[in-house]
């Protein structure tokens, strides 16, 4: 009996001590999660504290330059109004423009390819699915200057740069249906043929039966397709210049980092900065929990 | 309501897999018609192509006198029940029944009139408004049964719609199909791999092996005269046994000799040996485990008790023939038995009620028996063809 219990006893002891280290273990982990969270945090923080910066020199001048600390002695919102009197404005309705016409029409590319793929069986579909997946592996950099060349025939660059943008944006949008290809290869196709002997073509199929089945896989897409070009820089700068009509808001932005800017729009650039983050900020919050959403329960018997 | 034509059908998949060969089969209008074979025999294909699921590689389905060869599902004007139930998990069960009248584009009050009479007819009004993940298996069939009934569609085709229910449910649905199909008196094609399902529902039975078909016939014509020894074992339970044997015909009459005891051929069948002429010759008879009776001892051929199941109203005996006593005195040392030879074992069943306690206690493993087979109800089967020699 009583060695039984000495028994139990060691066994318990094992059990704590497990606890403990498990507890040191946790707490290392945790300790370098936050001070990699904080690292992460401090140019945004940064960003976000600078923007609200609204003090004045002694002769009644706006400070807009680079200041040696971090906490603004005077906050304000001066530099929000201000941005929304300059050019900004109009950056941001085109990046709004371009980014919700690329989600929406790359979002529709990109489910019907991933259906067709996923469902159709015809000749070359492997050949092409390879093809698109070696084609992917190229930067898409590479493309930079014929497509300059092409938009610039057409008329799209400079001050036409917003439809030419959309255009590059949603142009190869096609390759990108790996991940929801993938997802709809889980859904049973049974369901497919229950949908199209009770009389659903196949387009009514995909919208009124796979798309609310794999909605977490809808949404990813079109918050994919809307980060792209939200956030583009590097082809957008290379499409729309000179003219300011034609910028999207991280190229206008850029703009106002030149050497000749800085120190007249330093504020208003990290004012800018904000207002680009929070759309996303706000599409991410909202969407998350579709992320985890599983949808197929009872589907199929299981 | 319609009638179903097919007309030498053959489906080549892709790698040159041939699933059906040329099946031929005309369907009558309100006709109950169950294909049924082991799997991989082509049966789900074949109902597949009928349902444009499939692409019919060569030949024409017609359904009411329209080639249906080129039509998309939608447009063929069927219903189906799959195997798996497929309901669309989103919906309600209420949305998974309207689902194909709202595509018509039905008005809702008539929709709503129709879904609340199929949930009637089912039995499953209660859980209209449930999504098809919080049913059972019984309940998520009757609901895929449902989604097929509104559609009040020309052909009913059914794919393995029991075998994902546990026996007891398969048995009620099975009934239900049964009162089912007499409330809709519409065409029904049935797919199943149980003989069981095929031999109640069915007015017409496609036995089908490796894309062939085996036989078409009424249950109590494929029963009582299977054209092929595959048909002969495929139908009934437990199957029929198969017995190498001769056939010997002495002054008009002829005999089997099935371990070496001569059995007349009697009734039917034995006239029908005399008119068609058959000559002596190596057989293949067939007997059903229902069509062999225990005899007394000493009488019959004399077997061994293997296996004893009890099946309550009848009991499953598997015996094998006591193989012939050579060379006795080795008896002493060679305890070990001899394996048994599969061709000697038979099955027979036996209905409890004319069994007294004592038989009954008596069956028990290594125990003898003596039985004999019933003269009028055996089939011959030729060796080399495997066809059936009366037919």
């Amino acid at each position: 009996m009583s060695k039984q219990r000495e028994e139990a006893q060691a066994v318990m002891k094992r059990h704590m001590g497990l606890k403990a280290s498990a507890r040191i273990s946790n707490t290392v982990i945790h300790i370098v999660l936050v001070l990699m969270a904080i690292i992460w945090l401090v140019p945004f923080v940064c960003i976000v504290l600078q923007s609200f910066r609204t003090e004045t020199n002694p002769d009644g001048t706006r400070v807009t330059w680079m200041v040696p600390y971090i906490v603004p002695k005077k906050w304000g919102l001066d530099n929000y109004v201000n941005l929304f009197k300059s050019d900004f404005k109009d950056w941001y309705l085109n990046t709004f423009i371009i980014a919700l016409v690329v989600a929406a029409v790359q979002t529709f590319i990109v489910l019907c390819m991933s259906y067709t793929l996923s469902r159709f069986r015809f000749k070359l579909r492997k050949g092409l699915m390879q093809f698109m997946l070696i084609l992917g592996m190229f930067p898409g950099m590479l493309t930079m200057i014929i497509l300059y060349r092409v938009l610039k025939d057409l008329g799209l660059t400079e001050a036409h740069a917003v439809p030419g943008l959309i255009l590059v944006y949603v142009a190869s949008s096609g390759m990108g249906y790996y991940v929801s290809k993938g997802f709809f290869d889980t859904i049973p196709k049974t369901l497919d043929e229950a949908a199209r002997v009770d009389g659903a073509s196949r387009a009514q199929v995909l919208f009124k039966i796979i798309l609310p089945l794999a909605k977490p896989i809808v949404i990813y897409t079109v918050l994919t397709a809307f980060m792209a070009p939200w956030g583009d820089f590097v082809f957008a700068r290379y499409i729309a210049f000179g003219d300011s009509s034609g910028m999207n808001a991280a190229v206008g932005l850029w703009k106002w980092l030149t050497q000749d800017m800085i120190n007249l729009r330093y504020t208003m650039f990290c004012a800018g900065g904000v207002v680009v983050a929070i759309p996303v900020a706000v599409l991410f919050m909202c969407l998350q929990k579709y992320y985890v959403e599983g949808v197929t329960g009872g589907a199929v018997k299981g | 309501m319609a009638s179903v034509k097919l007309t030498k059908v053959k489906k080549i998949y892709d790698n040159k897999v041939v699933a059906v060969h040329d099946f031929d089969l005309d369907i009558q209008d309100k006709e109950f018609v169950v294909f049924v074979g082991p799997s991989g025999c082509g049966k789900s294909t074949t109902l597949r192509m009928i349902a444009g699921l499939e692409e019919i590689s060569e030949g024409t389905v017609e359904i009411d006198g329209v080639v249906v060869n080129d039509l998309q599902p939608k447009d063929r004007d069927i219903a189906m029940v799959f195997q798996n139930y497929a309901l669309y998990p989103h919906m309600t069960v209420y949305d998974n029944i309207a689902f194909s009248l709202r595509l018509r584009k039905m008005p809702e009050d008539l929709i709503y009139e129709k879904v609340t009479n199929a949930a009637e007819i089912l039995g499953i009004t209660e859980y209209l408004m449930r999504k098809p993940r919080a049913l059972s298996g019984g309940q998520r069939q009757r609901v895929a049964i449902g989604r097929a009934m509104v559609r009040e569609s020309k052909v009913f085709l059914m794919d393995e719609p029991l075998s994902n229910l546990d026996a007891k449910l398969r048995n009620q649905m099975r009934a239900e199909i049964i009162l089912l199909r007499q409330k809709m008196d519409t065409t029904f094609i049935y797919v199943t791999h149980d003989q069981t399902e095929a031999m109640t529902l069915a007015d017409r039975i496609v036995i089908m092996k490796d894309g062939y078909i085996m036989q078409v016939g009424t249950p109590a014509e494929c029963f009582d005269m299977p054209a092929n020894l595959f048909v002969a074992e495929f139908i009934g339970a437990p199957k029929m046994n198969i017995i190498k044997t001769e056939l010997l015909k002495e002054n008009g009459k002829y005999y089997v000799t099935p371990f070496d005891t001569k059995i007349e051929v009697t009734g039917e069948k034995g006239a029908e040996l005399a008119r068609r002429g058959v000559e002596s010759g190596p057989v293949l008879l067939g007997v059903r485990p229902e069509h062999i009776t225990l005899c007394r001892e000493g009488e019959g051929i004399p077997t061994i008790l293997e296996v004893n199941e009890m099946m309550g109203s009848e009991l499953h005996l598997h015996v094998y023939v006591q193989p012939k006593e050579e060379g006795e005195e080795d008896q002493g040392e060679a305890k070990e038995p001899a394996p048994v030879d599969p061709a000697s074992c038979l099955i027979v069943r036996v209905p409890t009620i004319g069994l007294t306690a004592d038989q009954r206690k008596n069956m028990a493993y290594g125990a003898p028996l003596n039985i004999t087979f019933e003269g009028k109800v055996m089939h011959f089967f030729d060796p080399e063809t495997e066809k059936n020699l009366l037919l």
